[in-house]
């Protein structure tokens, strides 16, 4: 809202200069946007609250100044004279749809000189940012910056019949509007009508077919109250928002609509001529009962932790324009007219609130019983998850969640891959956030192009966060508010990771180089802290590298995959190197996890160590023997560390070589070289039993 | 006997003396202190005196023994250290070629920001709970009394995945939840995701972040709400932070406030706040008359990027590792 300061002054003796009413005006709650200057005359840029309509209009703002400042506001005097012809003689107002236009009154001016208007007027207007059209528009928009409440003059020679029919659209009804647009229009919009056609959108846009022209003599002055979610389904269905519905669709109170009628009447008399005929018709089937409200002093206190004097509570009061009738521990408040804002108790506190000044409410501390804070368990969780990550050397990204389907495309999926499944946006505003990621992944793979292209080669990324699917309905998992709707939201991690581990000079490429198991090793990191044990089991994902891929499977369940990304993927992605990726269900994994710890003993006796080398059948896999050798270690095993793989000679033909550094330990004694020899003799007869594994000589 | 303890003794120190490796010296000493050596041969000679001679003699030899036995000592150290000094010499390496450096990992800047505002509210004791992005149209609006066509829509103008399903604008939507939920007191801090249609510029993404957090109770004031604001403020900024409350309308507070502290040469808005409208109480099932509330909600990326002077937002979604590891 542009207030011109010189116009406000005339409503308001405000004498304190801009600069200070500035700074002062934010701290009523009407916040600026600074002072500009147009014309040699200062311009304040209001901006009002969605519920105060009233801010608005220079009467609004010149209330809260006066109510700031302790001034009287002085509206502009009206003085009316009528013709002694009747306007109904002239007119005819029908209102076939109360609710949704409680009022409607309709002046009828006759004699009226179309031109240009007084150049006090023009300025304002400008000052104001609207354009000067004629005189007989410009009041009306005058009068709407003055009041707050949007008018529209019909040229009555041109209503078919004189008469105004405030109706729903018909189906498939048209009308050209004054923007020069033809609208189809539709019954769940509000027109004004006159016997025969819509002539302008309610509360929104007249039409041009009875538009003010310089032929015209007989006016048609329309000052109404539209309900505001209408005019605001309306405006928005059509593409248009006015000055008329940014003010309706913040609610006009009908009671102000009378006098903001004859204000405008009277001063399009003074300024364009004719005459007002005798009684305006003013349709107001269900008038508005007065609104009382009781406020108790002692609420006050009670919401706002202060103390306000009751003699500055009724000054307050007073000075925003209600009507006081003060009882021993309560006021009752009729709100003025326009102020559709106060309608509670907790509206008028807030009143109070902030003419005693948010900055003269003290400072306290809750007294409610005090607790010690905490976070969700899952929260947790997922704060242990974040910080081993970190801690294994990866770095937090932070990626969008709603993507395009051509980059989930990039990975090459089949047709009914369940990645491809998902949630679209209705409404989406840009081509290329059309969608809810499925998947955390691919939001990597981009930030790692975006780093690439730059020149950083050595990224290793990762990212907690929601994916969203569309699911058959009734899976059985927890997927929050969408689950009935078939949309499940999960929690998931994303991990990527290209390039060189570690910084510095001849170190060897296998070292420095992220490779599958350096990224295996990170989760087998997390999972340990997790006190999980997942087993990986070789993985067909098109997007993986086929020999290099697994799932994870904690209990059944598939938890993840981890793997290189396939070759061809990475090409369209535009990256280079071999890419370690990784995607997780942390939904599944943080619900099974140990985070609470415990002291375990230290070992009082010592261990026995032994060292067991292999040659495997190759179609065997670790993992396997690692099974077999656990199992036969019994309880007496305390770990099993592969220490070497080699699949060249002297491993027979077919055969790789693997080797473990065994240790042994009792937890209650100390154990003999003859009992681990027994063990160790009992392990080698099961590899070999079980798996066709030999000691290496 | 005497003369030849005393050549014996002069001769062998000469010989140890220029012995300069541990080889060397064993080899001395095989010669001179061996089973065979020259002093073994003396030892000999001891039998050969007169009975009234030799313990004279045994004693000088055995001193001789003993003297010999400590320079060899002294000068198998003196070697070993000689070695020593040599070898280290010989391992010298240029201190000024780089070390090796292992990655660290880090968290992300935003992130970080929202666990700083997080921890804060937690050591006040706030419970952190989470919710959802995907809400409904009750919880995120209704609820939190913005009906369907309230102009307070347009400052969030929303995505939505079927008529009733969108994803959150706020996360005052999860007070809504909680509030259904338990039952007062409650002290409460939420923070995740939120998503408008707002086209994107150095300040607008269509996917950002929000703290959410609220406070029900008996007697729970607007005095409360700005001291507890203020608390947090100077945790976060230092005990010296101003703050500053204007009124602001949210369809959900009244009365209702926007807090800023002082920052640098002006004031940087943190969040919106106020205390609890009555008719979200009353929808939530809990009495406003007996209960009051107060929340706040904002924090967000905006505030974060102030403090660390990043100068677009974008910054936060790109992920540009050397933007990252500044932090």
């Amino acid at each position: 809202m542009r207030v011109p300061l010189e116009w406000l002054k005339a409503l308001v003796a405000i004498e304190a200069p801009p600069e200070a009413l500035l700074e002062r005006l934010p701290m009523l709650g009407l916040g600026s946007e600074g002072l500009e200057w147009f014309g040699g005359e200062a311009v304040l840029e209001l901006e009002t609250a969605s519920n105060r309509p009233d801010l608005l209009s220079i009467l609004g703002v010149a209330r809260e100044i006066a109510a700031a400042w302790g001034l009287e506001v002085r509206p502009p005097a009206v003085t009316l004279a009528e013709a002694r012809t009747p306007a109904s003689e002239m007119a005819d107002v029908t209102i076939e749809e109360p609710a949704w236009c409680p009022r409607y009154t309709a002046h009828v001016i006759s004699g009226v000189r179309v031109g240009p208007s007084p150049v006090w007027m023009v300025r304002r207007l400008e000052a104001a940012g609207i354009r000067a059209i004629n005189n007989v528009v410009d009041v009306t928009n005058y009068v709407m910056l003055e009041q707050g409440e949007p008018l529209h003059a019909f040229d009555l020679d041109r209503l078919a019949g004189s008469r105004i029919v405030v109706r729903r659209a018909r189906p498939g009804e048209t009308l050209m509007t004054l923007d020069g647009v033809g609208r189809t229009l539709d019954p769940e919009m509000l027109v004004i009508a006159d016997a025969e056609r819509a002539v302008g959108v309610a509360g929104v846009m007249g039409g041009a077919a009875s538009e003010i022209g310089t032929g015209t003599s007989r006016v048609l002055l329309e000052a109404a109250a539209f309900d505001g979610p209408p005019v605001r389904r309306t405006g928005r269905r059509l593409g248009l928002r006015t000055e008329s519905s940014a003010r309706f669709e913040r609610g006009i109170d009908p009671r102000i609509v009378l006098d903001a009628a004859r204000r405008a009447a009277a001063l399009l008399v003074e300024v364009a001529g004719g005459e007002v005929l005798a009684g305006a018709i003013d349709r107001y089937p269900h008038p508005a009962p007065p609104v009382q409200i009781a406020l108790r002093l002692d609420r006050i206190r009670r919401l706002l932790g202060v103390e306000v004097p009751r003699e500055e509570v009724e000054a307050i009061l007073r000075r925003l324009g209600c009507g006081l009738d003060a009882q021993r521990d309560r006021l009752t408040v009729t709100p003025p007219p326009g102020r559709v804002d106060l309608q509670r108790e907790e509206d008028l506190i807030e009143e109070v609130a902030r003419h005693h000044g948010y900055d003269r409410i003290p400072e306290a501390t809750p007294v409610e019983a005090t607790r010690a804070g905490s976070r969700a368990a899952a929260l947790e969780a997922q704060a242990a998850v974040r910080e081993v990550l970190i801690r294994a050397g990866l770095t937090e990204a932070v990626t969008l969640s709603l993507i395009s389907p051509q980059v989930v495309d990039r990975l090459g999926l089949a047709a009914d891959d369940p990645v491809r499944r998902a949630v679209p946006v209705t409404n989406p505003l840009l081509a290329d956030h059309t969608h809810l990621r499925t998947m955390i992944l691919p939001g990597l793979l981009e930030a790692m192009r975006v780093n690439l292209s730059r020149r950083i080669d050595a990224i290793h990324l990762f990212e907690i966060g929601r994916t969203f699917h569309r699911t058959a309905a009734g899976t059985g998992r927890p997927a929050g508010p969408g689950g009935a709707a078939g949309i499940a939201e999960r929690r998931s991690l994303g991990v990527a990771m290209r390039g060189r581990l570690v910084r510095g000079w001849n170190i060897p490429a296998e070292v420095e180089e992220v490779s599958f198991f350096h990224l295996k090793g990170i989760l087998e990191t997390l999972w340990a802290e997790l006190r999980l044990a997942p087993q990986p089991e070789r993985a067909a994902r098109s997007w993986l590298h086929p020999g290099r891929s697994a799932h994870l499977r904690l209990d059944g369940e598939e938890i993840g995959v981890l793997g290189e990304l396939h070759p061809a993927v990475a090409e369209r992605f535009e990256l280079t190197g071999r890419i370690e990726v990784a995607e997780i269900d942390l939904d599944v994994v943080l619900s099974r996890a140990t985070l609470r710890r415990r002291f375990v003993a230290l070992p009082r006796h010592p261990a026995v160590e032994r060292d067991l080398a292999l040659f495997v059948p190759a179609d065997v896999s670790q993992a396997q023997v690692l099974r077999v050798i656990q199992e036969a270690g019994g309880s007496l095993l305390e770990a099993a560390d592969l220490f070497d793989v080699y699949d060249g000679p002297p491993s027979p033909p077919g055969h790789r070589s693997l080797a473990y550094a065994l240790r042994f330990r009792a937890a209650e004694r100390t154990l003999t070289g003859e009992e681990v020899d027994a063990v160790m003799a009992a392990m080698h007869r099961a590899l070999e039993a079980t798996l066709r594994a030999r000691p290496r000589a | 006997m005497q003369e030849e303890i005393v050549r014996l003794r002069r001769e062998t120190e000469r010989r140890i003396a220029e012995a300069a490796t541990p080889e060397a010296i064993e080899e001395v000493r095989r010669a001179y202190l061996g089973r065979s050596g020259r002093l073994a041969a003396l030892f000999e000679g001891v039998a050969r005196l007169p009975a009234e001679a030799r313990p004279a003699a045994g004693r000088a030899l055995n001193e001789l023994r003993a003297h010999l036995e400590a320079r060899f000592g002294a000068q198998a150290t003196a070697v070993a250290d000689r070695t020593r000094v040599a070898q280290l010499e010989a391992e010298r390496i240029d201190v000024t070629l780089p070390g090796v450096r292992r990655h660290l990992g880090r968290s992300h800047i935003l992130r970080r920001s929202i666990e700083e505002v997080q921890d804060i509210f937690v050591r006040m004791g706030f419970e952190v709970v989470e919710g959802t992005e995907i809400e409904t149209e009750e919880f995120n609006f209704e609820r939190l009394n913005v009906p369907r066509d309230h102009p307070a829509r347009d400052e969030q103008d929303t995505f939505y995945l079927t008529d009733d399903l969108l994803l959150r604008t706020q996360t005052t939507v999860v007070d809504a939840r909680v509030m259904r939920e338990r039952r007062p007191p409650m002290r409460i801090l939420t923070a995740g995701r939120c998503y408008r249609r707002d086209v994107v510029d150095a300040t607008h993404m269509p996917v950002f972040h929000q703290v959410d957090g609220f406070m029900v109770g008996e007697g729970i004031t607007f005095a409360d709400l700005k001291g507890v604001l203020a608390a947090f403020a100077r945790e976060m900024f230092g005990p010296q932070t101003r703050t500053r409350f204007q009124p602001d309308y949210f369809p959900f507070t009244e009365p209702s406030a926007q807090v800023a502290v002082e920052y640098g040469a002006g004031w940087l808005e943190l969040a919106g706040c106020g205390m609890f409208h009555p008719r979200v109480l009353e929808v939530a099932g809990i009495d406003p008359e007996r209960y009051t509330a107060f929340a706040f909600g904002g924090f967000g990326d905006r505030p974060a990027m102030v403090r660390y002077g990043i100068p677009d937002i974008r910054f936060f979604w790109e992920n540009d590792l050397r933007m990252l590891a500044q932090f």
